[in-house]
C-alpha cells in the first residue's frame, strides 16, 4: 500500500466515523473508491455471518439474495479468495449466477465486484462494489480496491481482538443480528423436521429459492408460526391453517 | 575449506541449494527448530566455521538458545544469556554484526571468553537476525584456531540468516493472523448456535424467542456450563432438548 493510498483511505474513514458514531464504514469505502454503492460482509466458513453494514438497500437485498442462494460473486470471492470482476452483468454472468444477476439487473446495478477480505491466509470476509453502468473498475480504483479490503480485515481482527473471548464485538454484533431470524428458524425447522440446523437451513434456502421469495420472509413466518416447511421434498411447504 | 581457499562454483551450487531448502520450509508445515537447525547445520558445512548456534528473542523480550551444531555450543549461548555478556548479546542488541578474531588477545566479555576457548574456539562471529528495523536473534558463527572469518563469508552467513527471519516473520504473521481469525470464526460461530438453539427450544416447547432464551440460560447456570457451550452442545446434538425442557420443569416444581 502507499503512502498516498493509506492516507487517502484512513481520511475518507475518519471523515465517516467523526459523522457518526456507528462508523459508515461502506460508505466510506464507497466514497474513497468512487463507486455507486458498497457493501461489507463478515463470514465465517460454513458458518455463515452477515453484513456488517450496505450503503443502501438496493445493495442490501444483492447481499441478501447471495446468502439465500449460497452463490453469487461474493460466495466466489470468499471461496476462492481473489477479487472477483463481474463488470458485465451479461449471458456468461447470467449463467454463472443467475438469479443474482436477474435481481442486480432489476435494481440497476451494472457491474459487481467482489474483493476477500484476507490477511495472511486468514479470510474474515468480502467487501463488495456496485456500480450502475457496466465496464472495469480502473487500474487506481483496482489497487485501492484491494487496500481498503486489507485495512477492513485488520479493522475486522482487531476490533474481535478486543472483544471477550467467545463473543463477538459490538462493532461486528450486526453481522449476526440482522440474520438472527434466520437462525432461530433453522433451530425451529431442525426440531420440527428432525434433521440437523445446516440441512434446516438448506431446507430454507430451498424453499426461499422455489418460491420466490427472500429467505429473510421465509425466516419471519416460520418464527411468527405462520409457515412449516413439509417433510416432502424441498420446495414443498404447508401452510399453516387456523 | 581452508581461509585461503576462494569460494568456487561447487560452494555457489551449494550455497544456491542451502537459499533454497530454507525458502522451502515455508511451502509445507513449517517448524521453526526445523528452519534454524537447518541454518546452523549449513552455515557449518559452507563457511570456513567450526560450530554456530543461535538465539531468538520471545514474546517477552528475553533471548532463548533455539539452535545449536552441537551441544557444546547450545551451552555456550546459554552461557552468555545467564552471565548477559557475549558476542550475541552485543550483536542482538545494536543489530549489527560483532566479530573477534582471537579472543585469547582481549575482548569485552571476559566470562565468555574464558569459556570458549576452554571448549576450543578461538574466534567468533555473530551475525544479527534482522528484518528491517527489527532484530530477532542472532547467529553465532565459532571458529577453532585464532583468525577472523572471509568477509564473503560473512556475506553468505547475513544471507542465510535474513532468509531464516523472513521465514520465520512470515510464519509468526500468518500464525497470528490464524489466531485472530480463530477467534472471529469461534465467535460467529458461537453467536450464531445460541440463536438455532433458541429455535430449537422455541419450537419443541411452544414459547417465544425470549422465554426460549432464558431456559437456554438457566438450564446453562444450574448445570454450571457457559451459554455459549450450552448452545452449541444442544445444536450439535450432544445433549438433548428433552434434558433441557426437563430441567424447567423441575426447576418450576421447586420454586412453585
Amino acid at each position: 500500500m502507499s503512502a498516498a493510498q493509506s492516507i487517502r483511505i484512513a481520511v475518507a474513514f475518519a471523515r465517516e466515523i467523526s459523522r457518526s458514531p456507528e462508523a459508515h464504514l461502506c460508505r466510506a469505502c464507497a466514497d474513497v473508491l468512487v463507486v455507486a454503492g458498497a457493501g461489507i460482509t463478515i463470514m465465517g466458513g460454513t458458518a455463515g455471518g452477515g453484513p456488517v453494514c450496505v450503503s443502501n438497500q438496493r445493495m442490501a437485498a444483492l447481499e441478501d439474495l447471495q446468502f439465500t442462494l449460497g452463490q453469487g460473486p461474493c460466495q466466489d470471492a470468499f471461496v476462492t479468495g481473489a477479487p472477483v470482476h463481474a463488470s458485465r452483468l451479461d449471458v456468461a454472468a447470467s449463467e454463472r449466477w443467475p438469479s443474482f444477476v436477474d435481481l442486480a439487473h432489476a435494481t440497476g446495478v451494472g457491474a459487481v465486484f467482489a474483493y476477500p477480505m484476507t490477511s495472511h491466509g486468514a479470510k474474515v470476509g468480502v467487501l463488495t462494489l456496485y456500480q450502475e453502468d457496466q465496464g472495469d473498475l480502473s487500474q487506481a480504483q483496482h489497487e485501492d480496491s484491494l487496500a481498503v479490503a486489507e485495512v477492513l480485515t485488520e479493522t475486522v481482527l482487531s476490533l474481535q481482538a478486543e472483544a471477550t473471548s467467545g463473543t463477538l464485538a459490538s462493532g461486528l454484533e450486526d453481522a449476526v443480528a440482522y440474520r438472527a431470524e434466520i437462525y432461530q428458524a433453522s433451530g425451529m425447522v431442525s426440531v420440527q423436521l428432525h434433521i440437523p440446523v445446516d440441512e434446516a437451513l438448506l431446507r430454507m434456502r430451498a424453499h426461499a429459492f422455489a418460491s420466490d421469495r427472500p429467505i429473510s420472509v421465509i425466516a419471519s413466518d416460520i418464527v411468527a408460526r405462520r409457515l412449516r416447511l413439509g417433510e416432502d421434498p424441498p420446495g414443498v411447504a404447508r401452510p399453516v391453517r387456523g | 575449506m581452508t581461509e585461503h581457499e576462494h569460494p568456487g562454483p561447487d560452494r555457489q551450487a551449494r550455497a544456491a541449494h542451502a537459499f533454497v531448502e530454507i525458502v522451502d520450509t515455508l511451502v509445507d508445515r513449517f517448524d521453526v527448530i526445523d528452519v534454524l537447525t537447518l541454518l546452523a547445520s549449513r552455515c557449518v558445512e559452507l563457511l570456513d566455521t567450526s560450530a554456530a548456534g543461535i538465539l531468538l528473542v520471545d514474546d517477552d523480550g528475553n533471548l532463548r538458545v533455539m539452535g545449536a551444531s552441537t551441544e557444546q555450543i547450545g551451552l555456550l549461548e546459554l552461557f552468555q544469556i545467564q552471565n548477559e555478556q557475549g558476542p550475541c548479546l552485543d550483536c542482538f542488541r545494536n543489530g549489527v554484526v560483532v566479530t573477534n578474531a582471537d579472543l585469547a588477545a582481549g575482548s569485552p566479555w571476559p566470562l565468555f571468553a574464558e569459556q570458549s576457548i576452554a571448549a576450543g574456539f578461538l574466534s567468533v562471529c555473530a551475525v544479527p537476525m534482522r528484518f528491517r528495523d527489527l532484530t530477532i536473534g542472532c547467529l553465532n558463527l565459532f571458529v577453532g584456531p585464532p583468525r577472523a572469518l572471509l568477509a564473503a563469508d560473512v556475506t553468505l552467513a547475513r544471507a542465510l540468516a535474513d532468509v531464516a527471519t523472513i521465514a520465520i516473520m512470515q510464519d509468526q504473521a500468518t500464525r497470528a493472523a490464524a489466531i485472530r481469525e480463530g477467534r472471529l470464526q469461534s465467535a460467529l460461530v458461537s453467536r450464531i448456535a445460541i440463536e438455532q438453539a433458541k429455535g430449537m427450544i422455541a419450537e419443541h416447547s411452544r414459547v417465544d424467542m425470549e422465554e426460549a432464551f432464558t431456559r437456554l440460560r438457566n438450564f446453562a447456570r444450574s448445570n454450571n456450563r457457559g451459554l455459549t457451550d450450552t448452545a452449541r452442545a444442544l445444536v450439535a446434538g450432544r445433549i438433548s432438548i428433552d434434558l433441557i425442557v426437563a430441567t424447567r420443569l423441575a426447576h418450576e416444581r421447586r420454586t412453585h
